[in-house]
This record gives C-alpha cells, structure tokens and sequence, in this order.
C-alpha cells in the first residue's frame, strides 16, 4: 500500500499531466478517476490565474485574457509556487514573459510586469518610519571627513524601475476608468521610475536617469561617494545637494547610516 | 480593539477584499468578521491598517488556507512565524486551517487536497496539528474540506478521522455544514451519521457556502447563496450543537455586501429560533 507520501507525490503528478490521464493512485467508486482529478486541476490553475490576474490587471488588459491565462499556465509549470501565500507568488512572472516565444511581439510586456510586482512589493512593505526632519539632522551633524563613507537607506516600500519603453504612459492608459488619449508611442522611452507608497497608496514618479542611477546604487548599500560616481556616469551635471535634499525631504532615503 | 473574547453564538460574515474599505467607512450592524489570515501576513501598508481598523469595531477569526497542515513536508516555520505576529497583533477569537494538504516536495498546490483517510495520515495530522499549536502557543480549530474524489486506501470514514484528530490533539473544530453536504453527496454516506460523530463540546465555528450542482459531482465553490439542503443540514447541526457562531463565506463572484447580509439573515434566524427552543 502506497505511503501517505507517495499518494500525495502522485496526487501532485496527476495535477500536471496531461488531461485525460489517469492518475497513478486508486480512487474509490469513480467511474473516471481522470475526471475528478481533472475538477481539482480546474480549481488549482484557477487561482494561479486569479492571483497573478490580481498583481497583473495592466499585463492580462494588454494581452487578453485568454493569452493571459495561457501565459499563467505555463509560467506555473516553469516557476512552482513554493509557500502557501499566494498574495506573495508571481514575482518571476516579467522574466518569464521575456522568454515566453508567444510575447515575442510585445517586448514591453516583461517591464510592464516589472512594474506591476513592483507596485505590488510596496503596497505590502513595512511602514515607514522616520521623518525627514530626523533624517537631515543626522546628515548635518556628520563629520564632513565621514560623507564620502555614509550609506542610506531607502524606506522600505521604495521600488526602481527602469525600462527602454514608456512603461509609466502604458500602465498610465490601462487602468480601469482612464478615459483620455490612449494613444502611446513605444519611442518615448526610456523610463526611470521611482514606486513607493505614502499616505495615499502606491505612487508612481518618474525619475532623472542620474538620479535613479544614485538610488539604485544607495539601495544597493553603496557608499554615497560609490553612489555619487554612478550618478555623475549617468551625467556628469549630476547636483548632489538637489538630490539629497529632494530625496530626504520626500522620505525616500528614510536613514543615514555611519558604519565608522 | 475589544478584548479578546469567544466569538458571538450569532452570524457572522467573510470578509474579502470587495468589501474591506465599505465595511470600514458604514460599520454594517455584523457579528463578527472572518479573514483569511494570508491576506493579512503583509509587513505594512493598507491590509493590515484595515484589519485593525475592522478589529476595533469587530470580533475577529482569522481562518488560514495556506499551512498545508496535512503535507508530508516540514511544515514552514517562516508561514507559521508571519501567522503568529498577525495573531498577536489582532488578538483573534479563533485561529482556525483547514484538515487537508497542499504542498509536496517544495511544491505548493496551494489548493485544499483532502487526505486518505488511513491510521498513518490521521498519526501524521495528529503530530502536525500538535506543532502547529505548540508553535501558535493555542488552540487551533482545524476545518473539515470537501473533496471530489477518495482514495482507495482509505480505511477510516471522514467523520470518525475529523472526530478523532480532535479527541487526539485537544484542538476545535470548525465544522463546514456545506462541505458535510458536498461530500455526503459525493462520496454516498449520510450527513446526519457525520454530524453525530462530532463531540458538541469541540465545535466553535460553524462554515455555511454555496456549491455546484453543474458538474460530475457537488462542487464546493463558495460561489451561490447556500442551498436549501445546506439550510436544512445546518438547522439539524444547530440541534445537535447548541448555537455556535456561525459564517456565511463567498469566495468567487462575490456579491454586494447586502446579499451576504441576506444570508447572514438566514443563519441569524435559525439560530435565534434555537436559543428559543433552548429557552
């Protein structure tokens, strides 16, 4: 008599196989066994399609939701759900689009989908705590020698997007009631964009390259002088004082830190 | 917040995403609310705002769908840790899983996949539901599934393997009037036989859905409004139980608020009509 194990290895087998194949363990009093797996398989990429439908609505407008839900199908095959919170599974689902042969056509779609996760990490980050008044004060009582060493912290719902196509227009006239111009030219990329929440809900800005460039360098835990390069590699103009004092005074950079 | 107490003997209803921010600003006349407890795991933002907000006015039981507490994998200490926070922090009348598995081998299914009722699975549930509650640091009410197929193994009916997993560990039941139903069609044995399997004492919840009639067999998709037959099974578990709280849950389609108040209605009569037999 199969194990407790073993008959659950073949249950999760028979999900996957193809339809109409019978599964490897005995049902009791079924007339066809592949039918009431195929219930259970119904239900099981039903809510992988929910979900993701639910952290992608811009992706499943732009393709439709018959190609979404193609898409789904084959991405939870290539990527398995590992953790029983499906709130937090589908953040591989804009690399996967980026080799998925049917999206070929649409080479924005895997940066939409960077965005959409991205809007979705930081509608769930931590919130955040520390006013920019506390934030300016411990920059300003740094010894000047110790400034090129200090590395910042952003405030953890703080997420950076870059991508070649105007991603920010695109996922501008995809949502529910925007009734403007829908008209969108792939040429009037590239985007940087910064995504975090405040007290209003997840906000979308877009961002000098240079600046970007620096943030994504401090969120990496560079050094501001390692950040400072970076940015003035983007653009040599790059205004460190401007950028501080826009970045803190907003609450993206939520702590200065000196590791001495 | 209310301190934490037993949930009200009354109607109470699932809250889903739909309805969280109208419930937030009219503060509907409900008993209590239930929520699943992964929607809530989020570090910050407006989730976890809102359910505190919704703890303030209302009892609370948070009802898991993710532990998959009958997998023959370890269980995830990370899952249950963001379970533990969140009961801390909303100080829930009761906790409640689901007596099914989802995972196997790493891989989550995330669906509620019923179990063979054999000795090794009910030695194995018992085990589980034993870390989970010494983990949790209380009692757990563990929730009876549907199911659309049984294993030829199974050598235990449902109700005697529901009935003993309780005696066993000391944990609840949350007893699904709906999925009693489902199965008893599916599978061919009686509800009634079930319900009286069940120690009166154990059950503090009581779960009331719609099902499927459209397929090869009942489909238990939380979609309709509950069937007459549900109702009927419901007011024979209310005689047998006593009044126990009791939710109405709806999962797709979900409907305007007011159509689950209706229901909530409708379990609020029947159980007004036993504290008066009771009287």
């Amino acid at each position: 008599m199969p194990s407790l194990r073993e008959l659950q290895q073949r249950f999760a087998v028979a999900l996957f196989a193809d339809p109409g194949t019978a599964p490897a363990f005995a049902i009791a009093g079924a007339h066809r066994p592949a039918e009431r797996i195929a219930i259970y398989r119904r239900t099981v990429f039903a809510n992988y399609r929910n979900a993701l439908g639910a952290t992608y609505p811009v992706v499943q407008r732009l393709v439709g939701k018959p190609f979404f839900d193609a898409a789904v199908d084959a991405f939870v095959r290539a990527h398995p759900s590992r953790g029983g919170d499906l709130n937090v599974y589908g953040d591989a689902f804009g690399a996967f689009l980026a080799v998925y042969p049917p999206a070929g056509e649409l080479p924005y779609l895997t940066d939409v989908a960077r965005l959409e996760w991205a809007i979705d990490e930081a509608n769930r980050a931590a919130d955040a705590t520390r006013s920019p008044d506390i934030v300016l004060g411990t920059l300003a009582i740094a010894p000047p020698e110790r400034l090129p060493a200090l590395r910042m912290r952003l405030e953890p719902s703080c997420r950076l997007v870059a991508s070649e196509f105007p991603v920010l227009r695109i996922w501008q006239v995809n949502q529910a009631g925007y009734d403007g111009d829908d008209g969108v030219s792939l040429d009037d990329g590239p985007d940087h964009l910064l995504v975090r929440r405040d007290a209003n809900g997840v906000a979308l800005q877009r961002i000098a390259a240079a600046d970007f460039a620096w943030l994504a360098a401090l969120s990496a835990r560079a050094t501001l002088a390692l950040a400072i390069d970076k940015a003035q590699g983007v653009a040599e103009a790059f205004d460190l004082g401007a950028a501080l004092h826009a970045y803190i005074g907003n609450g993206t950079i939520a702590a200065v830190v000196d590791q001495g | 917040m209310a301190a934490r107490s037993a949930l009200p003997a009354a109607a109470g209803i699932g809250l889903r995403a739909p309805h969280l921010r109208q419930v937030q600003t009219e503060r509907p006349r409900v008993a209590w609310f239930e929520v699943h407890s992964e929607n809530f795991f989020a570090e910050g933002g407006p989730a976890p705002a809102a359910l505190d907000r919704i703890r303030n006015d209302y009892p609370l039981s948070l009802h898991g769908v993710g532990m998959s507490l009958g997998s023959t994998d370890p269980l995830d200490r990370e899952h249950l840790e963001k379970l533990r926070r969140l009961i801390v922090r909303t100080e829930p009348a009761v906790v409640s899983e689901h007596l099914c598995w989802s995972s196997v081998g790493g891989r989550h299914l995330n669906d509620l996949l019923p179990l063979p009722y054999t000795e090794e699975a009910l030695v194995h549930v018992v085990s589980r539901v034993a870390e989970v509650q010494e983990a949790l640091g209380r009692e757990l009410a563990v929730e009876n599934v549907s199911s659309y197929l049984a294993f030829a193994e199974a050598t235990i009916p449902e109700w005697e393997f529901v009935a003993a997993v309780a005696r066993r560990t000391g944990c609840k039941l949350l007893l699904d009037v709906n999925n009693i139903h489902v199965n008893a069609t599916n599978h061919g044995f009686s509800a009634e036989t079930y319900l009286e399997a069940i120690a009166p004492d154990a059950v503090v919840e009581i779960h009331l859905a719609g099902f499927d009639a459209s397929g090869p067999c009942l489909i238990d998709t939380h979609g309709a409004r509950v069937a007459p037959a549900v109702w009927e099974l419901y007011r024979v578990a209310i005689a047998r139980f006593g009044p126990r709280p009791t939710l109405i849950e709806w999962d797709v389609d979900i409907p305007a608020f007011e159509v689950l108040e209706e229901e909530a209605a409708t379990a609020q009569s029947i159980l007004v009509a036993s504290h008066a037999l009771a009287a």
